[in-house]
């Protein structure tokens, strides 16, 4: 974060790249799946680049590393009849539901290179989405009490991560224009009483055609690769499938 | 973050490049996280430690901290057994933040071979290190 106001514009040296991948709609596990091989990868060879994925899941709930299962207020018989999985994971943070119309980005990224600290990653994780959301005119905040994105006191974007040796996995997520009835059944992050909302909620633009819909998440993938690269000093390599 | 002149870097301890230290004292190691890693990590809400007498190798992952909706592995310095866990961490992980070489302490160890501490940084060379 700090690195950007170091460095005009105008002489700004891009060190780092990394490569970016669509992954279009992709099951939960097996997006994880891909985001470990990464890592295991770069671990055991450093100079592999880092790697951005773009993604949106199926319906699914994950829990953070500690837990949050006493935050999911419907019982798992229900969510098995809506066809809906929890998944435990090695992030940060709490419950969260992941599903169709949310943008999710996961930078597999060598933190100890780019000589970013956890913090600092995860603030610029949150500028990433505040600055997308900008672009939509959503005026949004970033909570040091209670990290994401917030809309007033409603939820718009979340973040989590897990770091092993520097590397990072995991990432953000923002609602663009997914059915937030799920978030009802769970306090998400741990949260009581927090409402959710999204880009097309707050734009008005809750009877969107697919089509709509899918332009939405373009936008929403170029936004994010253009902030990271921006927030992060780096290049990203591979485009948008769009 | 702190630039790297405003941390506080403990003489007494020896460093990793993972930013963990280690100190000896009589037969026991006491490990720790360095201020330049607590630093980096931001307000730590959670400390994951391992079971007095487990078994590691130096290097092996022995917990994790949780800071800011970020999981991080701890990497141990040397090998040995657990002999004592900080359990004062465990209501208030923010130890590691405010105390990072005292009050927040991880984990102690009963060392298999303190010449494992040889390998590990002064802290010049940590300094160094971290400027480099």
């Amino acid at each position: 974060m700090t690195r950007n106001n170091q460095t005009s514009d105008s002489k700004k040296t891009v060190l780092r790249s990394c490569v970016f991948t669509d992954l279009n709609t992709l099951e939960y596990t097996r997006a994880l799946d891909r985001q470990l091989a990464v890592q295991n990868i770069k671990i055991s060879t450093p100079s592999e680049p880092d790697r951005l994925f773009f993604v949106e899941h199926p319906r699914v709930f994950t829990l953070g590393r500690r837990g949050g299962r006493e935050n999911l207020m419907v019982s798992e018989a229900f969510l098995s009849s809506q066809n809906i999985k929890i998944v435990q994971t090695d992030r940060g943070g709490n419950i969260t539901f992941h599903g169709p119309g949310q943008a999710v980005l996961y930078p597999v990224m060598d933190l100890t290179r780019a000589r970013l600290g956890v913090a600092d990653f995860v603030n610029g994780m949150e500028e990433i989405m505040k600055q997308t959301v900008l672009e939509f005119g959503i005026s949004a905040d970033r909570d040091p009490k209670n990290h994401g994105l917030w809309v007033g006191r409603k939820k718009i974007g979340s973040v989590g991560i897990s770091v092993k040796k520097g590397i990072s996995i995991h990432g953000l997520a923002l609602n663009v224009c997914p059915d937030l009835t799920p978030f009802s059944w769970i306090n998400p992050c741990g949260l009581e009483n927090v409402a959710m909302t999204s880009i097309a909620m707050e734009k008005g633009l809750l009877t969107t055609s697919d089509q709509e819909k899918k332009d939405l998440m373009d936008r929403v993938c170029h936004l994010f690769v253009h902030h990271f690269s921006n927030i992060f000093d780096i290049h990203v390599l591979g485009e948008p499938h769009v | 973050m702190k630039e790297i002149s405003d941390l506080n870097f403990s003489e007494n301890v020896k460093y990793t490049k993972d930013h963990e230290w280690a100190k000896l004292n009589k037969d026991i190691v006491t490990i720790g996280l360095s201020d330049y890693a607590q630093d980096q990590l931001g307000e730590i809400v959670f400390v994951e430690l391992p079971e007095v007498g487990d078994i590691f190798t130096k290097g092996d992952e022995f917990g994790s901290v949780e800071s800011v909706k970020a999981v991080s592995e701890v990497y141990l310095p040397i090998s040995g057994e657990v002999v004592e866990i900080n359990g004062a961490l465990e209501d208030n992980p923010e130890l590691v933040n405010e105390d990072c070489y005292e009050g927040g302490w991880l984990i102690r160890l009963k060392p298999d071979n303190l010449l494992e501490l040889d390998d590990l940084m002064d802290k010049a060379a940590y300094l160094d290190m971290l400027k480099g």
